[in-house]
């Protein structure tokens, strides 16, 4: 006796279609698993042994073999308990599927027959939707996620019983499906917000344009100076994620056991330590998953004390920062992981920290402080647009900082600048101003005479190099959007100069 | 090239040799009137042995020595021979020998020190450039540490003016330190010269430095501090020279600026305060007779009123904005929150209008966040 159903196995954050063969046959009883199982899968025969017998249905005394086909694909996790159990009971003939061929089924079994949510969850609905499955049996608290993906009934089911009684009864399936849950996105209340900011107009003018252009951002200061609190609330002002980042990002995050029944909403803000190890930071692992650079797609890597990443970390970041993803390659299989993240590095002008201080002298050494700054890569400050002080406040500037605009207005402006740049790259591959190529900045220049005039001059005053310019320009651009003006003015060009690095601290730096 | 005297030789051989201290040749010197030959001769130097660990691979012995000065073309100056610094005779305990590598002999009896932080403000950069280049157009050699910073902005300038400049080393002559300066070093060997009282190969120690900076003022007419912190190398240079009977020039600074506290302690004894190069020039006419000063008068009144008179052109050229966010500037730093709260404009026209002005040099960022009118 032979029986088959599909279910799906996980390879990075892409799902493909297996199938869970059964074969039943007279001979000492027996139950075995093939098609390279790991230790949970492997461990599963115990459950749907007891679910089975818990549930009130017979557990088949006879030869049982268990294929997962395609059989030499490496399958791992507990989600195949409940399609065994199926296979088991239609196989020994104790149930009927109707419609066998447009379900799938996936799930945890718990020894009385309940089902537990699995990783996930929103890639296997997504193929299951692209394969031409009608109907997807699975966890309760799965369906949630679930829910996003459109051409597909979702069947949330608490326990082996309640699936077998709705798949083998006569009641229409349709009716059963799980409304879908929430598709409109709502703000979340966050109580970091820019208004707790007092004073650093400059540096919370500069979070605001790096976060309408996706511009990298890098904000040097003394300790206390506010580094790591202004890079916090930049969660606060970046638009509301769309439904189909919401789903990208659903679907990283879901490869993670913790989270495998919310939908994400908010964007991520990731905030490694620097003691964090290579695997974690770009992803990988025997089974690889997705590291810190990914579970900041569509949000913020935020990088503090910047100088403290080895090095070699650092310099794994190039290739990502530039193609948006990252490529994991095992010895048959290579994996894919997006990683589209706005980066954002805090760091101390020197190593005592204090290096332009107003009120505390620096005590570092000449030498020291170029060592320190020559260990901060230089490529990937060539990807940096825009370079900030954050100096300490004055005594004076608690008070007299006058209004302090609130998250919420800015967040208004920033999503009228995306949507001018959507305009704008329609078409193309460019999402962002910060991504423009050097051949579209320069078209921009060469249309507008003042810039032209302007760049020579000032290349010479402070020593610019070309991509020191492009950046420049790309700022430019984006002040533009905010102030909603097509041409780039000398005046945005000239905002965009203050967001260069120190003079006093290159000089330094550059002796 | 000949590049070693006999009497160099001897002072040297007397060193490598026989251990005798430097200081000790000085003294016998003194003792036989300044008589060189008599000196090398004295009855002290031959009970001496022992020779001298010279601690370096390829200069094993004085013949290794000589031979290594010859290949690399150092040259030694003897307190006896007439290129050795004329003032650098007159203090307490002149070198006895000094090596010198560079471009020209040292002709120039018109020397004057710069000295200062290493960690020059963008003002102190300023002062030490304009200084260096006002002294250097009338022919004085500008003599400094060759440290980066003050030292560093007041040769380039020398040398960027096509004055001359000396570096007084505080290590081996064939050492570059700070590394980072290998630029200005070469520049020295071409056009200027290097100087050094530590014999090849030596490393920059922390106890050279207080020693090489007795050199910087000992050859020099007098010393101008610009920018020096109260515990800072420029301030035991500055009073090396009060002891060696120096003039001591110091550049006022911020009050609140610790970089200008070792200046004003030193304005505080007496040193004088430094405006323009007049201020130098009255104090150092007993060095000099008239061949100084004949060019001079060309090149001042010094460029600062010329400057007002530039500022004062280009602020009649601003608009009103820019002219309310300069009127808000003064000559102690602003923040921007500051300026933003005063003028009450927004910051993104205040970024933009500050840039506008630096642009046409007009203001400076001092520090992070800190703007100065110039």
């Amino acid at each position: 006796m032979f029986f088959e159903l599909n279910s799906f196995a996980l390879v990075g954050i892409e799902a493909i279609t297996i199938s869970v063969e059964a074969h039943i046959s007279n001979g000492l009883p027996s139950f075995t698993i093939v098609g390279l199982p790991d230790k949970a899968i492997n461990e599963s025969r115990q459950r749907v042994k007891a679910a089975i017998i818990n549930s009130g249905y017979n557990f088949p005394m006879k030869k049982i073999i268990i294929n997962l086909s395609p059989a030499d694909l490496k399958k791992e996790g507990a989600l195949y308990d409940l399609p065994i159990a199926i296979a088991i009971l239609s196989v020994s003939s104790q149930i009927k599927i109707r419609h066998k061929d447009k379900c799938c089924f996936i799930g945890e079994l718990s020894l009385d027959g309940n089902l537990n949510s699995v990783r996930g969850i929103i890639s296997m609905a997504e193929e299951a939707s692209r394969i031409g499955k009608k109907y997807f049996f699975m966890p309760y608290s799965n369906a949630e996620q679930a829910s996003l993906i459109k051409n597909i009934k979702i069947i949330p089911c608490k326990s082996l019983k309640d699936i077998i009684q709705l798949c083998s009864s006569n009641e229409n399936l349709s009716v059963q499906y799980f409304p879908i849950y929430s598709t409109k996105i709502e703000s979340i209340c966050n109580d970091l917000d820019f208004c707790d900011i007092r004073g650093q107009l400059r540096s919370k003018r500069a979070i605001e344009i790096a976060a309408s252009g996706m511009h990298n951002l890098m904000l040097i200061g003394p300790p206390g100076a506010g580094k790591t609190m202004l890079s916090k609330r930049i969660i606060s002002i970046l638009p509301k994620l769309s439904l189909n980042e919401s789903i990208e990002v659903t679907k990283i995050y879901s490869l993670h056991k913790q989270n495998n029944s919310n939908l994400i909403r908010q964007r991520p803000f990731r905030n490694p330590h620097h003691t964090i190890t290579r695997i974690s930071l770009v992803g990988g692992g025997s089974i690889p998953r997705p590291g810190e650079i990914s579970l900041a797609h569509r949000g913020v890597l935020f990088l503090d004390e910047f100088s403290l990443f080895p090095r070699t970390l650092i310099e794994d970041l190039r290739q990502p920062l530039e193609n948006k993803d990252i490529t994991i390659s095992r010895n048959n299989i290579s994996y894919k992981f997006p990683c589209s993240f706005m980066l954002i590095v805090a760091t101390n002008p020197c190593i005592c920290g204090y290096l332009g201080d107003e009120r505390k002298k620096c005590t570092c050494r000449t030498g020291e402080i170029r060592k320190y700054w020559n260990s901060i890569s230089g490529p990937i400050m060539d990807r940096i647009d825009m370079k900030v002080d954050v100096p300490r406040l004055e005594d004076g500037d608690f008070i007299n900082s006058g209004f302090t605009e609130s998250s919420g207005t800015i967040t208004k402006r920033v999503e009228e600048c995306r949507e001018i740049q959507k305009e704008r790259y329609e078409n193309t591959n460019i999402n962002y101003n910060a991504e423009v190529s050097s051949r579209i900045i320069y078209s921009w220049v060469d249309k507008n005479n003042e810039l032209k005039k302007l760049i020579p001059e000032l290349t010479k005053k402070y020593n610019l190099s070309a991509r020191a310019i492009a950046s420049l320009i790309k700022v430019s651009r984006t002040i533009a959007d905010i102030e909603k003006s097509k041409d780039i003015k000398l005046s945005y060009f000239m905002e965009a100069l203050q967001y260069r690095i120190n003079t006093g601290l290159e000089n330094i730096i550059n002796n | 090239m000949d590049n070693i005297d006999e009497i160099s030789k001897k002072i040297l051989y007397l060193i490598a040799n026989f251990n005798v201290k430097q200081s000790e040749i000085i003294e016998i010197y003194k003792k036989n009137d300044f008589n060189i030959a008599k000196t090398l001769n004295s009855e002290t130097f031959k009970n001496k042995s022992a020779p001298l660990q010279l601690g370096n691979d390829k200069i094993l012995d004085f013949d290794n020595m000589i031979a290594y000065l010859g290949k690399n073309n150092i040259n030694v100056l003897n307190i006896s021979g007439k290129f050795y610094p004329k003032l650098l005779r007159e203090i307490f305990y002149p070198p006895p020998v000094l090596f010198f590598k560079g471009n020209q002999i040292l002709k120039s009896d018109y020397l004057l020190a710069i000295v200062g932080t290493r960690k020059c403000s963008a003002y102190g950069k300023d002062v030490a450039r304009y200084i260096s280049r006002q002294l250097s157009k009338i022919g004085i050699t500008i003599v400094s540490g060759m440290a980066s910073g003050i030292d560093y902005w007041a040769q380039k300038a020398a040398l960027e003016e096509k004055g001359s400049s000396i570096g007084i080393l505080g290590c081996g002559i064939d050492i570059i330190y700070p590394p980072e300066n290998k630029d200005l070093y070469s520049q020295l060997m071409d056009t200027g010269s290097l100087l050094t009282e530590f014999f090849p190969g030596t490393p920059p120690l922390k106890s050279n430095f207080p020693a090489r900076n007795r050199i910087i003022s000992g050859m020099s007419m007098g010393v101008v501090v610009i920018e020096a912190g109260i515990k800072s190398g420029a301030l035991i240079t500055g009073e090396f020279a009060l002891n060696q009977n120096r003039e001591v020039f110091a550049i006022p600074g911020s009050i609140f600026n610790s970089e200008s506290q070792g200046c004003h302690k030193l304005i505080k004894n007496g040193a004088k305060l430094v405006e323009n190069i007049d201020d130098i020039l009255e104090e150092i006419s007993q060095y000099y007779k008239n061949d100084i000063s004949c060019d001079f008068q060309n090149e001042s009144p010094a460029d600062n009123f010329k400057q007002n008179e530039k500022i004062d052109i280009l602020v009649k050229t601003l608009n009103e904005k820019q002219k309310i966010v300069f009127d808000c500037l003064g000559c102690l730093p602003k923040s921007i929150e500051k300026i933003v709260f005063e003028t009450k404009f927004k910051v993104n026209d205040v970024l933009q209008i500050i840039s506008e002005l630096e642009i046409k040099e007009l203001v400076k960022e001092k520090k992070y966040n800190a703007f100065i009118r110039l």
